[in-house]
């Protein structure tokens, strides 16, 4: 049997195991709940009344203020109707000051144009388009009055609606939507890496109580099967985060809780990449302390120390967060345990140049492959030693 | 035929295996016994390189044994060894394709046994929910899917019920009868006598009886005599020599006495004394060899 085929079957048990096993559906369906409630609940919250505040400079925004109050006490039926409070401001500059200190939602400007803050807060869209809604129908009212023909109040209606603009400009946008995939990443990878590495943990310890292991180590090496391990476990993990992902992005959608922004597709492709190295740097380590431990109730002892690893290198990361191009930052992208949560955030927001992220890189993949040699070595050895806890070193010296 | 040559295994201060040898020839069912940490497990690990001996051997058909030699052998470990959550008939086939079955192949081999191990209805059971012994029945599948020339079971017959016992027997009298080689262990010795060609016995590490039943048998040093007699057997028995020990029970006299005694004249003795109503002179039992093995 060729050693891709014996690698294969092992990833193909995990996949159709795992896969179909009821503890992975309900945990891909509950984070997908627990992100989709992240964005609907507050989203539901905000059904109730908000009272929005409106910057207003010149004359004629006070008509389309009035309209859309009008509005919104017809639509809100029996429930409480959204309140609107104006104030008037001398300038755009003051008003344009005021939205960025969150002291009003929207600034009108000579009833033309209609000015919103950078990115964009939540229930800030609902606001945005129902003034567009009440200038419309300010337009209709004022043609009616006037007495224009039917196609010239199609033609202006079409062609006329509030000029809208944002006081942040374009680059500034894209870094805040930039942050938010750094952060959202960040968490994520942490996760992926404590969740898959424990089921790599489960997974090896699993065979190891059962004895099942030495039924395939009689015909497989122990390089097929921890490989094929990562590649099964490492798919499934793959394929919940882009559900996960997918079903994050839907939830956005549908609320329309925020405006869903072009994401930057480095950042993506770049938290793919490193969701892969990251995974498979820690799951092996997990995979060999997986075959120190005879019984399940050791396992979470024998990862003691790797949880503490991948948690100082998620701290790292809060570091790059704050200051993705300061020491710490920098330190952590060539750190292998810390570089697939720091280096992801730098392309994201700071200043990581090709150099420095393909330096990172090999250096990660160096260690995968020492590690491939180490760990897997531990793993051989661990594998048969029944009874107590082995020690990683034992474990090491017993392997050929 | 495997053979198994002079292996010896320490670990630290223990020695596991200390020179142990033998044969297990094709066609031919072995009993591998000894008492308990006496080395079976080890060397049992030993054919499938789960166990790398300090010294020594171990070949198959005159070759060392590789991955793809061992694609041939099927085993059955001491504890479970199967997966709990799996499906029965997917756990054999997972088993089948790593000893390089195609998946069609394997798949069909694993209905076959659970057919013939009765287990057809029991097929898409995780393994878990499965009852002690039917979990044994599908381990001893899993060791047999893929058809393999050589056949190892360490404690194949522990915690099975007389019906299990007698299912597993078949089943392993079936495969010698193909042609295959079966070595297994097993405490339940009177089992062993009734099922085996030919034992090894274990002890210390080391290999201190091994061969035919039959032959070991009748090679023993020792013989056993059985007695009931109307009237006192006592000055009957007084003219043998050799007696290891003797005892009554239920009035019938149990000796142990040495191979080369002469029983004949005991039994002429006797019938001139009255009406023999039990005499019984046999080699001894298995279990008895195996005592006098490891003594």
């Amino acid at each position: 049997m060729s050693w891709w085929r014996a690698v294969w079957l092992v990833a193909q048990r995990e996949l159709r195991e795992r896969g179909r096993s009821k503890s992975y559906l309900f945990s891909t369906v509950f984070i997908v709940i627990l992100l989709g409630g992240a964005f609907v609940v507050p989203a539901l919250l905000q059904g109730g009344a908000t009272t929005y505040q409106i910057g207003l400079v010149g004359e004629g925004g006070e008509d389309i203020v009035a309209t859309a109050e009008a509005i919104a006490l017809e639509e809100a039926g029996d429930d409480e109707p959204d309140e609107f409070e104006t104030v008037a401001f001398d300038d755009l500059e003051s008003a344009e000051a005021a939205l960025e200190n969150d002291d009003v939602d929207v600034v009108l400007v000579d009833g033309t144009e209609l000015v919103t803050g950078p990115g964009g807060a939540f229930g800030g869209s609902a606001i945005e388009s129902l003034l567009q809604r009440a200038a419309g129908t300010r337009r209709v009212q004022e043609l009616v009055e006037s007495g224009e023909e039917a196609a010239e109040v199609v033609r202006i209606l079409t062609t006329d609606p509030l000029q809208m603009r944002r006081t942040a400009g374009a680059d500034e946008e894209d870094e805040a939507v930039r942050g938010v995939v750094a952060f959202a990443g960040l968490v994520l990878m942490y996760a992926a890496i404590l969740m898959y590495g424990s089921w790599m943990l489960s997974g090896v310890t699993e065979e190891k109580t059962n004895r099942v292991i030495e039924v395939l180590l009689s015909t497989l090496r122990p390089w097929h099967i921890l490989g094929g391990k990562l590649i099964g476990i490492g798919l499934l993990g793959l394929a919940q985060l882009v559900v996960v992902v997918a079903a994050g992005l839907g939830a956005i959608d549908i609320t329309n809780a925020v405006e869903i922004p072009a994401v930057p597709f480095d950042s993506v492709v770049a938290l793919i990449g490193w969701f892969i190295l990251g995974f498979l740097l820690y799951a092996i380590l997990y995979g060999a302390a997986g075959s120190l431990v005879s019984r399940m109730e050791d396992a979470q002892n024998a990862v003691g120390p790797l949880t503490i690893v991948a948690l100082v290198g998620y701290l790292f990361s809060f570091a790059a967060l704050n200051d993705p191009d300061g020491t710490v930052a920098m330190v952590g992208t060539y750190i292998p345990f810390s570089a697939p949560y720091v280096a992801p955030i730098r392309l994201a927001i700071g200043d990581i140049n090709a150099l420095e992220m393909t330096a990172a890189v090999l250096i990660t993949m160096v260690t995968i492959a020492l590690l491939v040699r180490l760990a897997g070595r531990v793993y051989a050895g661990g594998l048969l030693r029944f009874g107590g806890r082995v020690k990683w070193r034992e474990a090491y010296r017993s392997a050929e | 035929m495997l053979e198994i040559i002079d292996l010896h295994k320490r670990y630290g201060e223990v020695v596991a295996l200390d020179g142990c040898t033998f044969q297990v020839k094709p066609g031919r069912m072995m009993g591998f016994l000894g008492p308990n940490g006496a080395g079976k497990t080890t060397t049992m690990r030993a054919v499938f390189g789960l166990v790398r001996p300090d010294s020594g051997e171990v070949r198959w058909n005159g070759q060392p044994i590789t991955h793809e030699t061992r694609m041939r052998f099927g085993y059955m470990p001491e504890q479970r060894g199967l997966y709990p959550k799996m499906k029965a008939h997917d756990q054999l086939t997972y088993m089948g394709k790593i000893h390089g079955m195609s998946t069609r192949d394997a798949s069909a081999a694993a209905d076959r046994w659970l057919e013939t191990l009765g287990l057809a209805d029991r097929r898409d059971a995780p393994t878990e929910t499965l009852s002690h012994g039917n979990q044994q029945r599908v381990q001893l599948a899993a060791a047999l899917v893929h058809d393999p020339d050589l056949m190892v079971l360490d404690e194949p017959l522990s915690g099975l019920d007389p019906i299990g016992v007698d299912t597993m027997a078949e089943i392993l009298r079936g495969q010698a009868r193909e042609g295959k080689a079966v070595v297994f262990s097993s405490h339940q010795l009177d089992l062993v006598e009734d099922l085996c060609d030919d034992v090894a016995i274990i002890n210390e590490g080391k290999i201190v009886a091994v061969g035919n039943v039959a032959q070991l048998k009748a090679a023993a040093p020792i013989r056993h005599l059985e007695l009931e007699m109307e009237g006192s057997a006592d000055s009957v028995l007084s003219l043998l020599d050799g007696v290891r020990s003797a005892e009554v029970v239920d009035g019938r006299h149990v000796l142990t006495i040495d191979a080369d005694t002469d029983v004949r004249q005991v039994l002429a003795e006797a019938e001139k004394g009255g009406v023999v109503r039990h005499f019984v002179y046999t080699t001894p039992s298995l279990t008895d060899l195996f005592r006098e093995a490891v003594a």
